[in-house]
């Protein structure tokens, strides 16, 4: 028997690869104490300064609050996060294929960009209203709001990706007469992944806005953004602040979602090998 | 019987005749290449030698079928570039490794059989043959790993298998080694004449290196820069196959010499 050596095996370990419980509290901890920290600190503050609860409720009254009807924000969570997704979803579709036309046509990339500038400096807020006037009341004015304030990262993102192909291997593939579409689907798509999980970890906190802003606007009786309203019409403090909090434990989730992903599908990227 | 043995006899493979190439980009006019004429047969290995602007690679590419020349005419097998570019007759070796990152090594090696598969008339190697490559440039242990976990010497060395391993009977070398540091470089030139002699391919080889030129080559085509022309042609008489040790003979030493004086003759021209 002789001693085999895997190459691969050598390199990871020269990487300096960890494993073990350790490495995963070592990478848990700073996040961990950040959040904590902040809520503390606003606690402190609260109490220090005697502030009233209308004004701004300790994170403890918050969480109290949270806790004593949870089915309530279960409910309203469910909405938005489905209202979310779909829009997200919608979003980045609509965005693939503008961005595949316009990778393979100077002419349309050239015409739609200024467009997407428009939409994006455009504040949504101001035109949501004719959004609701064209798709009536309800789900519909929600998504469309929700995906076009996807569509826009994804598809600035999308076009750069796909056309950040190496000229040397494009060339390559050239040499032996490859096709658009394999040169498409074996170059570009992947070229573009990295920038396609950027696009996302911005498109999370938007969905997210549209979809609260276009709950503000269609109508509907469900929703964090319908509960946020609700708070302000009726003055109740706690219930924004507690909407306010699932918002963003539904954003931070998604943020934590996106990123396994993107470790799982970009291990060969080398902006992985230092990510968090 | 090596191929250096048959480059007298065999029948031409590439034909260049008067090519000219210019290229306009912003109102600057630039003549890349003007009349040239160059013959290479089958099995041959040749160089292009040039400095740095003397269009070389520009020649590789109208060969390649890649870029268009304005005047001359280029033949491969009796056709057209484009039409052998079509039908996968030339394995291309790039200045960059220009290897897939998400690829394993195995899976860059089969990337340019796997597409355009349509009427091609290059036949990939047998995976045998393919594995003998593998081990022969020392890859055999790496055939799982990604680029990023292989040094810049081993990510050309998947380069140089990856050409031959398509099968195509002409190989177009565009300074691929260019980017390495000087031992590794040295180490990789004898390594590719060593996967030469495995195969029957032709070599058309652009460098600026005028003793790689003569370490490799049959012949060497001397081009002279604005606008490229061919300032000599000069046959590399050394025997194969040649190891390292041909670089102490002064035979190899008469020839860097000559090449020096004509590089230098066709800079001042």
């Amino acid at each position: 028997m002789t001693a085999v050596v895997d190459p691969v095996e050598v390199v990871g370990e020269a990487l300096g690869r960890r494993s073990g419980g350790r490495a995963v509290l070592g990478w848990l901890l700073p996040p961990v104490v950040g959040v904590a920290g902040l809520l503390v600190l606003w606690q402190v503050v609260v109490w220090a300064f005697d502030i009233p609860e209308f004004e701004l409720p300790a994170p403890s009254s918050i969480i109290a609050h949270l806790a004593s009807d949870p089915s309530f924000y279960l409910d309203n969570a469910r909405t938005t996060l489905w209202e979310a997704t779909l829009g997200f979803g919608l979003g980045l579709a609509a965005a693939f294929v503008a961005a595949t036309v316009m990778a393979h046509n100077r002419f349309v990339e050239r015409a739609v960009m200024p467009l997407a500038v428009l939409v994006q400096v455009t504040p949504i807020i101001a035109y949501a209203p004719a959004v609701v006037i064209w798709l009536h009341y309800g789900l519909r004015p929600i998504l469309a709001i929700t995906a076009l304030v996807c569509f826009v990262p994804f598809l600035f993102n999308l076009v750069t990706g796909f056309r950040s192909v190496e000229p040397a291997t494009l060339e390559l593939l050239q040499s032996v007469d490859a096709n658009r579409r394999e040169i498409f689907v074996r170059l570009r798509v992947p070229h573009a992944l990295p920038y396609l999980f950027s696009a996302a970890r911005i498109a999370v906190g938007l969905a997210l806005i549209g979809a609260v802003l276009g709950e503000w606007f269609a109508n509907v009786s469900s929703g964090l953004g319908y509960a946020v309203l609700e708070a302000q019409n009726h003055n109740l403090p706690l219930q924004l602040w507690g909407s306010t909090f699932v918002l963003a434990f539904l954003g931070a989730v998604a943020i934590v979602a996106i990123s396994t992903l993107e470790r799982a599908a970009l291990g060969w990227h080398s902006s992985q090998i230092t990510l968090l | 019987m090596t191929a250096a043995d048959l480059s007298g006899a065999a029948p031409a493979l590439i034909e260049v005749a008067g090519v000219g190439k210019t290229f306009s980009r912003r109102g600057s006019v630039t003549e890349a290449l003007r009349g040239i004429d160059v013959t290479v047969r089958r099995g041959e290995f040749v160089s292009f030698l040039g400095p740095s602007g003397c269009g070389k690679s520009t020649l590789l590419r109208v060969i390649g079928g890649l870029v268009d020349a304005d005047r001359g005419r280029v033949t491969i097998e009796g056709g057209d570039p484009r039409a052998a570019r079509a039908a996968k007759r030339f394995g291309l070796v790039p200045q960059t490794p220009a290897l897939l990152p998400w690829r394993t090594v195995e899976g860059n090696l089969g990337l340019l059989t796997e597409v355009n598969r349509h009427g091609p008339e290059s036949r990939p190697l047998d995976p045998d043959k393919v594995a003998e490559l593998v081990e022969a440039v020392g890859l055999s242990g790496f055939l799982h790993a990604h680029p990023h976990e292989l040094s810049g010497g081993l990510q050309q060395r998947v380069s140089l298998v990856r050409a031959f391993a398509l099968g195509a009977p002409i190989l177009l070398m565009d300074e691929p080694f260019a980017a390495l540091d000087e031992i590794t470089r040295s180490e990789m030139r004898y390594l590719l004449l060593e996967l030469w002699q495995r195969t029957a391919a032709t070599v058309v080889f652009v460098t600026h290196s005028i003793a790689e030129a003569v370490i490799l080559s049959d012949r060497v085509v001397v081009l002279a820069a604005r606008p490229g022309r061919v300032a000599a042609v000069e046959r590399i008489e050394l025997p194969r196959p040649r190891h390292v040790e041909v670089e102490d003979s002064e035979d190899f030493h008469h020839h860097v010499r000559r090449l020096r004086h004509e590089l230098r003759l066709g800079h001042s021209a």
